[in-house]
């Protein structure tokens, strides 16, 4: 009686211990996350630094949670802009998100240094409006340390994010380039 | 100098005064320094428990109460114990407020002003963090992990 206990509580330890390996989730909570708008009229550049992403190594999926209010304008009218009811609506959204997975995930081996060219694919949330998006990552591997970055171009429009008239309409691009930089 | 010349000249000179007026308002508007946090009045001061609490049982009731529609949502004093201690991307000081056996906790980041001022901060420090938050803590099904409650501008009001 005693050894068939023994035996079963080996075999859940083994298959817990197995499953932990299979299931390899990265946290990251050092990113970077930068909007880029380019007009002849301006730059605009805007900065957010607490994001929150994973990386499942072995599946490819990865997560990034975007509080949006966090992004930093040079100027703090520009901001008002972004998080106000007619462009990003940061108080009904706080949050934007990406879901994703590398499609080619298999290419990067996360036991050896080195720069992996990646394909993401997956879906944009912002303003409460998902849509695809496809693009070029890289991942580096450095020491055992994995980094991931990647530049997404959003159109506004796919959003529901325009400005009807003003200033703002003119000197915000259509689309903007999105940096993303992230250490798990 | 006739009646009408007159008039011509006192309107003259009120366009002028208003045109300046008017730009001098544009121009601020537009170079309007950011709103200064640890400056501004305290809106609301709790245990980081509280705040997550309130955030993971009624997310949209709490987004309602703490943010803005332009982003300059509630500036929070929270005490808590210093859970983890980290660096960002811009060289900005994160401490983690969260109480043992809690879901999440409150991330608080400084600024290149206010970084010196966590430099002594220890893990397990129980210390009073002014800031304004960004969002609030949440359990995400994608993550699959709890969110903290997010501060910024952070400065140290307490330390012990």
């Amino acid at each position: 009686m005693k050894k068939t206990i023994l035996t079963t509580l080996a075999a859940v330890a083994i298959s817990l211990t197995s499953f932990n390996a299979s299931a390899q989730k990265l946290v990251s909570s050092t990113t970077h996350f930068k909007f880029f708008s380019s007009t002849p009229a301006e730059n605009i550049e805007a900065n957010n630094f607490k994001t929150v992403g994973t990386l499942e190594t072995t599946t490819g999926e990865i997560v990034f949670s975007v509080p949006m209010q966090s992004f930093e304008f040079e100027k703090a009218l520009m901001q008002e802009h972004f998080n106000s009811k007619k462009f990003l609506d940061t108080k009904t959204n706080p949050k934007a998100k990406l879901t994703g997975k590398i499609t080619d995930i298999s290419k990067v081996n996360f036991a050896k240094d080195g720069s992996y060219p990646v394909e993401v694919a997956g879906e944009l949330t912002i303003n409460g409006v998902t849509n695809p998006v496809k693009e070029k990552a890289t991942i580096v591997v450095n020491n055992g340390k994995v980094a991931l970055s990647s530049k997404l171009n959003v159109t506004l429009a796919d959003y529901k994010i325009a400005f009807k008239a003003g200033k703002p309409s003119t000197n915000i691009a259509k689309t903007v380039e999105v940096s993303v930089e992230a250490n798990y | 100098m006739t009646t009408k010349k007159k008039i011509f000249k006192i309107v003259l000179i009120v366009i002028g005064v208003g045109i300046l007026i008017g730009g001098g308002i544009g121009f601020y508007m537009f170079n309007k320094p950011a709103r200064d946090v640890q400056n501004t009045k305290t809106d609301f001061s709790y245990n980081a428990s509280e705040i997550v609490n309130e955030y993971l049982t009624d997310a949209k009731k709490a987004n309602d109460k703490y943010l803005d529609e332009n982003g300059e949502s509630k500036v929070l004093e929270i005490t808590g114990l210093v859970s983890e201690i980290s660096t960002d991307f811009n060289s900005q000081k994160v401490i983690l407020l969260k109480a043992d056996g809690d879901k999440a906790g409150v991330s608080c980041t400084f600024t290149a002003e206010t970084n010196a001022n966590a430099e002594n901060i220890k893990i397990g420090d129980q210390v009073t963090i002014k800031g304004v938050i960004r969002s609030g803590a949440t359990y995400d099904e994608d993550l699959e992990m709890y969110e903290n409650v997010i501060i910024e501008k952070s400065d140290i009001v307490a330390a012990k």
